[in-house]
């Protein structure tokens, strides 16, 4: 069966930030089509097919019901319909005075998204933003006969060698070349639980090596929204052959990029940590 | 239409675009000047809400300077704006913004890269400027 997924998309309230990201999450999930609320009021034949033979799944934000409304307006027949304000109620969630989803939000997202796919019955996978793009380019610190690579730009370190990559709200986290070098084979990563909290500098699991094991230290703080299960699967070397792509560690929607971004050393500072910490190791 | 709004808030409209990057910048321009920018001279509305005739959504974009942000050139923030009555004192489109970054990669539906919050930030500034002349009574270039 293919989809077609209809949320409001709403900008006054925090639930139509929701519903746009429960929208796009469906859609992810279901590999539907996303329909344009506004769109479809002014050129609906645009969206004949979607309208015509997808199952219609409509998400609305508030009370208001818009993109119930809109749907009603073409003659569209839901199999289908969300009411985000009551299931917000129901989770006992605060939504907080921003327009913009809350910490904390995403996670509740995922989770309205896990139960709408499992109510259609179809496969739902994971979500995860697409567009991490891996660095292409690279400062190298030399020491002995060890290269030690750090991405010139979009990634920030703490002094304990993890990194963290920004994207809205959320950051991607993972270790240094320097550190998954200094830790030899990663066998095993235990990661931190969906949906915990953490503290900038805090705990965010563990990884083991045939020389050590050693706790990641969180580079910013915020509510746990995905692992990296690659890693924690099938592939824990890929830490090992593409720390700040492949091997990434965990997804954090964070509560204070802003402030704790300053605490954080860009590559160019991070590059003057590095070679005084090979020559002390 | 003689301006009415006086010390109102200039309301910044956004398109309801989800399917690509363009839409998620008019929504993420919006925020960033009604949370940030030009936080009390800016408010916002839902385009969903005007369209479908809510009396309230209606009334506000008649009485209240409007500056609309589409993130395609089907333009829906500003033609549904005008349907409603509304005065569209400014219409921006995200993809002469872009035109200024060409082989940016501004992000997807999804989310913004650094260089798509950059872009969504320029928008935002220029909205913000632009409402404070709709708001000391002057015209801007629409």
């Amino acid at each position: 069966m293919s989809y077609a997924v209809l949320a409001c998309n709403g900008v006054d309230k925090a639930e139509g930030a929701l519903a746009r990201e429960v929208g796009l999450l469906v859609a992810e999930a279901t590999g539907g089509d996303v329909i344009c609320p506004v769109l479809l009021n002014r050129a609906p034949d645009r969206y004949q097919k979607a309208l015509g033979e997808d199952a219609l799944i409509v998400v609305d934000g508030c009370g208001t019901r818009c993109a119930s409304k809109l749907a009603a307006g073409v003659g569209a027949k839901p199999k289908q319909k969300v009411l985000l304000s009551t299931l917000v109620k129901a989770s006992g969630e605060h939504l907080q005075a921003s327009l913009r989803l809350a910490p904390g939000g995403m996670a509740l997202a995922e989770s309205i998204v896990a139960d709408i796919v499992a109510a259609l019955g179809a496969p739902g996978r994971q979500a995860t933003p697409a567009a991490w793009e891996a660095p292409t380019e690279f400062f190298v610190v030399l020491f002995d006969k060890f290269e030690f690579r750090i991405p010139k730009q979009g990634y920030l370190f703490c002094e304990n060698d993890t990194w963290a990559r920004q994207m809205g709200n959320r950051a991607r986290v993972g270790i240094s070349d320097y550190l998954q070098q200094q830790l030899t084979d990663i066998l095993y990563f235990n990661p931190p639980v969906l949906g915990a909290r953490v503290e900038q500098f805090g705990e965010l699991g563990e990884v083991e090596s045939s020389k050590a094991i050693f706790e990641i230290i969180a580079p910013v703080s915020g509510t746990v929204v995905a692992v990296n299960e690659t890693v924690v699967g099938e592939s824990p070397e890929l830490v090992n052959a593409d720390p700040y792509g492949e091997g990434w560690l965990a997804e954090i929607e964070m509560s204070a990029w802003a402030e704790e971004s300053e605490l954080l050393l860009d590559g160019p500072a991070y590059r003057g940590t590095v070679g005084p910490k090979a020559a002390d190791y | 239409m003689e301006s009415e709004a006086g010390k109102n808030p200039v309301l910044v409209i956004p398109c309801s675009g989800i399917g690509k990057v363009q839409g998620l910048l008019s929504r993420e321009a919006t925020y960033l000047a009604t949370d940030e920018v030009a936080t009390g001279v800016t408010d916002t509305l839902c385009l969903a809400l005007l369209v479908t005739g809510d009396e309230d959504a209606v009334a506000k974009v008649q009485t209240h300077e409007c500056i609309t942000i589409d993130g395609c050139a089907k333009a829906c923030a500003r033609k549904n704006t005008e349907i409603a009555g509304g005065r569209v004192a400014k219409a921006v489109q995200v993809a002469d913004a872009l035109k200024n970054h060409r082989g940016v990669q501004p992000g997807t539906a999804e989310i913004l890269t650094l260089d798509g919050w950059s872009v969504a930030r320029e928008i935002a500034e220029a909205v913000a400027a632009d409402a404070e002349r709709l708001q000391a009574g002057e015209e801007v270039a629409p």
